[in-house]
């Protein structure tokens, strides 16, 4: 059995004081502390990052956590863009059903403030294939495609989407580690400019500062005597073509049907059982589609179930969807977000959630996304 | 000195040129588009520019930029064809690049 013991997240915002080695300090001792763990007692760490390469000239992180934790075992860094955070808890996952009775630091960290909008734009834009990047294709661009197709096809408005931002920032106003607390109108979403039509400022999540980590587990007398802990019960990854027009459909995001049916099947949950879930809603236009692929929508139906709000905290659905805020309002440090979707749904299940708290939750779901859908993460967890 | 990652790679514009030489004068349909308003660097000059995936008549797909447009050729099912432009800013010294745009087919 392989348990999540622990969590800790920092701040998520614009967070001009602090370096990505800061930032990972802070969310290491916050951990260690959280579970109240040696630093001995880690036997190794997965670290998620994707930009440092790109936009400050910083790679070899791991032996840079090596010199800021003061350990030499194993530290591997992970990079799937978007789904850096997801792929590298399903990696220590893994590890620990190679391996027994060991403890795992998984962490998830990204500094993207320091540069300009431009310069982050482009560096995301790595994270495209060739051909999108020579065309101009930014990430919203892209999800902007899938938008404008998705609202044609099922005859949808801007409106419908714009209920996704409407609930994720009031859920962002209940989460203090949020970068956004401030609730919005489905008004404001609408009289917001343009990023890439049809999809405007209040459709897409920003980028921020922040890291998360958790600890992960399979030692018996460590878990037994933590109080406080969640059965990893599946953590499937999933791929795809790099290219949006290689996809067999521009309404689905494939790599995510796969993982969350593998995922389903491996923990043996029904879709019905999941009471709590956190979704990659990078884009508004990304949640809909993330809750018809993972299954608790039909297809096509999203834009009309968004508008009823049964997923959003306080009302009397069965699901309550990004109740972190979700990328859109608890900001979206691109390494740190698959940790943090993981540690939102550890605070829901083990009742630490407090004023977001969903009632009687005994399993959740986190989906992570990595670029327009080349890569689609799906972790089930089980109280 | 021109900064590595500031210079377009003229070998990167010479291996591209030849997938895009099979990829001119082709006409398609629309599949679906974007006007992008915050663009990456490169652009910033052309934004708001549009952008478009377009199936061509073999059943292959490609994204470009579309030029020489106005508003109503933006729609899904529009018909455009392939044209071969700049698709960014390059410095005084550098290979221009050229890559596949599309435009509207009249």
């Amino acid at each position: 059995m392989i348990s999540v013991i622990g969590y800790y997240t920092t701040q998520f915002g614009e967070l001009w004081d602090k370096s990505l080695s800061d930032l990972i300090k802070e969310v290491i001792l916050g951990v260690l502390r959280n579970t109240g763990l040696d630093k001995k007692q880690i036997d190794a760490i997965f670290f998620a990052n994707m930009l440092a390469g790109v936009l400050e000239n910083n790679l070899h992180t791991p032996s840079k956590i090596a010199e800021i934790l003061g350990v030499n075992v194993p530290i591997f860094r992970v990079e799937a863009a978007c789904a850096s955070g997801g792929v590298a808890f399903s990696l220590a996952n893994n590890y620990l059903e190679a391996y027994s009775d060991k403890t795992i630091l998984v962490i998830g960290a990204e500094k993207m403030t320091d540069y300009s909008p431009e310069e982050t734009t482009s560096a995301l834009a790595s994270a495209a294939s060739g051909e999108e990047q020579e065309a101009g294709l930014t990430f919203p661009g892209l999800y902007a495609l899938m938008a404008n197709y998705y609202l044609q096809k099922y005859k949808y408005t801007e409106e419908n989407l714009a209920h996704v931002s409407y609930k994720n920032h009031y859920h962002g106003s209940l989460n203090d580690k949020a970068h956004f607390r401030k609730i919005i109108s489905v008004e404001q979403v609408m009289q917001s400019p343009y990023v890439a039509y049809p999809l405007k400022v209040l459709d897409c999540c920003s980028t921020s500062d922040g890291a998360s980590a958790v600890v992960l587990t399979n030692l018996h007398s460590l878990k037994n005597k933590t109080k406080k802990t969640v059965e990893v019960l599946a953590s499937e990854v999933a791929t795809d073509s790099i290219s949006l027009k290689e996809r067999n459909r521009i309404d689905e995001i494939l790599a995510t049907k796969i993982a969350g049916d593998k995922a389903f099947v491996k923990s043996k949950i029904r879709r019905k059982d999941i009471k709590v879930a956190e979704v990659h809603d990078c884009f508004s236009i990304a949640e809909l589609l993330a809750m018809e692929d993972l299954g608790f929508w039909k297809k096509g139906e999203g834009g009309k179930r968004i508008k009823e709000l049964q997923t959003m905290y306080g009302s009397n659905g069965d699901l309550m969807v990004n109740t972190s805020g979700g990328l859109k309002a608890s900001g979206h440090p691109v390494g740190a977000t698959g940790i943090k979707q993981i540690g939102e749904i550890f605070l829901q299940l083990t009742g630490q959630a407090k004023n977001r708290q969903v009632k009687k939750a005994k399993f959740g779901l986190a989906h992570n996304v990595g670029g327009s859908g080349g890569t689609a993460v799906v972790t089930i967890l089980g109280a | 000195m021109t900064k590595v990652e500031d210079m377009i790679s003229p070998v990167k514009i010479w291996r591209r040129q030849k997938e895009i030489r099979g990829l001119l004068s082709k006409t398609g349909s629309i599949i679906t588009w974007t006007l992008i308003y915050v663009s990456g660097k490169d652009f910033k000059k052309y934004a708001p520019f549009p952008v478009v995936m377009v199936e061509f008549e073999n059943g292959k797909k490609a994204v470009g930029q579309l030029v020489d447009y106005s508003k109503e050729d933006l729609k899904i099912g529009g018909k455009v064809i392939s044209v071969l432009r700049k698709v960014r800013e390059s410095k005084a010294e550098d290979v221009i690049p050229y890559g596949l745009k599309f435009r509207p087919l009249i």
